[in-house]
């Protein structure tokens, strides 16, 4: 070791950022990295973080119109419930039938769907699917916020869709992003 | 009418799952794998480890200490000795609640979103809340919790009908309190509350995000909300007992406290 110099540190500091860049480059090249939204860190899905407003910068800071990221609803971590805070403003008036009168999403872009036959009695006798509209959704987060723990179950999520996104070197929403929530991730790691 | 926080209780490492209260008044906790009993001082008197993870606790007339757990509800004396256990993972998939008839005994079992009745020496007579058309209880939360009134009554919360629903203990079903609403604190907000109830001269009960405890008369109508800025704002599935004389105890399950509330007006 006493025969490193410097000068010796420097140049293989200077390789080893040159091998990285190279093989980023090359990963990139064979559209083996994409952006993916961490949910651990994001605003909206974090855990311990309630009753603040959701944060709207993947929809905002996208370079794609409408952006590239779009709300998913994981249905295995899905409850079904009758009346969904991501669904339903839950703070509106109730209306004639006991529900919350307006719903969550500014777009309009989830559908609440009946599994089964609806016992005509009492409708909260049934399980209901909640199918989000991609063509629609803008990313906002809104519903996000609302389903995660503990009013929800958090299985409503962000996530980069990779037919959309351009996969730019500097990601415009991961330059605002607070929390460092968009990563790049080898194609093999990433969800969505 | 208006609560106050008069008492809170800690000692709790990893979880507080169950409550239950004996006719003396004393607290019996379920948590970290033990059952821990404190006096009306939260004094800790004594405590012993159960087999597995305690999800609910409950103690008959005569003392004894059921504790309901995953597969199983081990029965203990007064002082923490083994009497029996029930084991049957079919019918014991989770036990979130137990309470007791003349006859029999009662297990919530959140495997099968249903209350099952058992005779006193654990053979199997009937399931509860399974005769509905989503074929049991809508717990997204996963708990199950009921309490039995004086007559026998099964007050059990279906959080995803925002409702506490009366059963007889044959399974009928004979009507609820509670319905949906975001805005008047009479009524249940949130995807599926109430998640836990209790029942004593009133009916009791806890509520997630925003965290409260709440009491109602038995024909549903809101007498006092307990408390609503006590509890961490992430708690959910906070257990509630009620005592004799009207002290409430409810679980704060992220500080890991017991929380005792009193009437002050």
């Amino acid at each position: 070791m006493s025969d490193l110099t410097r000068r010796d540190l420097f140049r293989g500091t200077v390789l080893a950022a040159m091998g990285g860049g190279a093989l980023f480059l090359v990963r990139k090249a064979n559209g083996q990295v994409v952006w993916q939204v961490d949910a651990s860190r994001c605003i909206n899905s974090r855990l311990g973080e309630v009753g603040g407003e959701a944060c709207n910068l993947c929809t905002t800071e996208c370079v794609v119109a409408l952006s590239a990221v779009r709300a998913v609803n994981e249905y295995s971590r899905c409850g079904r419930c009758n009346i969904c805070p991501a669904y339903f403003n839950i703070t509106s008036a109730v209306d004639e039938h006991g529900y919350p009168s307006e719903k969550l999403c500014p777009r309009d872009a989830i559908e609440r769907k009946p599994i089964g036959k609806v016992d005509p009695e009492d409708p909260a006798n049934n399980f209901y699917e909640y199918v989000i509209d991609e063509s629609k959704c803008d990313g906002c987060g809104k519903c996000v916020m609302k389903c995660k723990e503990p009013l929800g179950l958090g299985s409503i999520v962000l996530r980069v869709r990779h037919d959309r996104c351009v996969n730019c070197n500097h990601c415009a929403i991961s330059e605002k992003c607070p929390k460092d929530a968009l990563r790049q991730l080898p194609v093999g790691q990433a969800l969505g | 009418m208006q609560y106050r926080l008069v008492q809170s209780t800690g000692g709790f490492n990893t979880a507080i799952r169950g409550l239950a209260t004996d006719r003396e008044g004393l607290l019996y906790a379920a948590g970290d794998s033990e059952i821990k009993v404190f006096d009306a001082a939260g004094r800790l008197l004594r405590q012993w480890a159960t087999a597995r993870p305690g999800h609910s606790v409950a103690v008959t007339d005569d003392g004894s200490v059921y504790t309901g757990e995953e597969g199983q509800i081990e029965i203990f004396d007064g002082a923490g000795k083994l009497l029996r256990v029930w084991r049957n993972t079919g019918m014991l998939g989770r036990v979130t609640a137990i309470g007791f008839l003349k006859d029999g005994v009662l297990a919530a079992d959140t495997a099968d979103r249903s209350i099952r009745r058992f005779d006193r020496d654990g053979a199997f007579r009937n399931k509860i809340g399974k005769d509905n058309p989503v074929s049991g209880f809508l717990i997204p939360n996963g708990v199950l919790d009921f309490a039995l009134d004086a007559h026998g009554v099964i007050w059990a919360a279906n959080p995803g009908k925002h409702r506490v629903e009366r059963y007889s203990p044959d399974g009928a079903l004979l009507g609820h309190i509670g319905k949906f609403d975001g805005n008047d604190p009479a009524g249940f907000t949130g995807c599926c509350n109430p998640t836990n109830v209790a029942v004593g001269d009133r009916i009791y009960v806890t509520e997630k995000a925003v965290p409260r405890a709440k009491a109602y008369d038995f024909d549903g109508r809101l007498l006092a909300v307990i408390a609503d800025t006590a509890f961490d704002a992430n708690v959910k599935n906070m257990s509630i007992a009620a005592a004799p004389g009207g002290r409430v105890y409810v679980v704060d399950t992220v500080k890991l406290a017991i929380l005792a509330f009193e009437v002050a007006s």
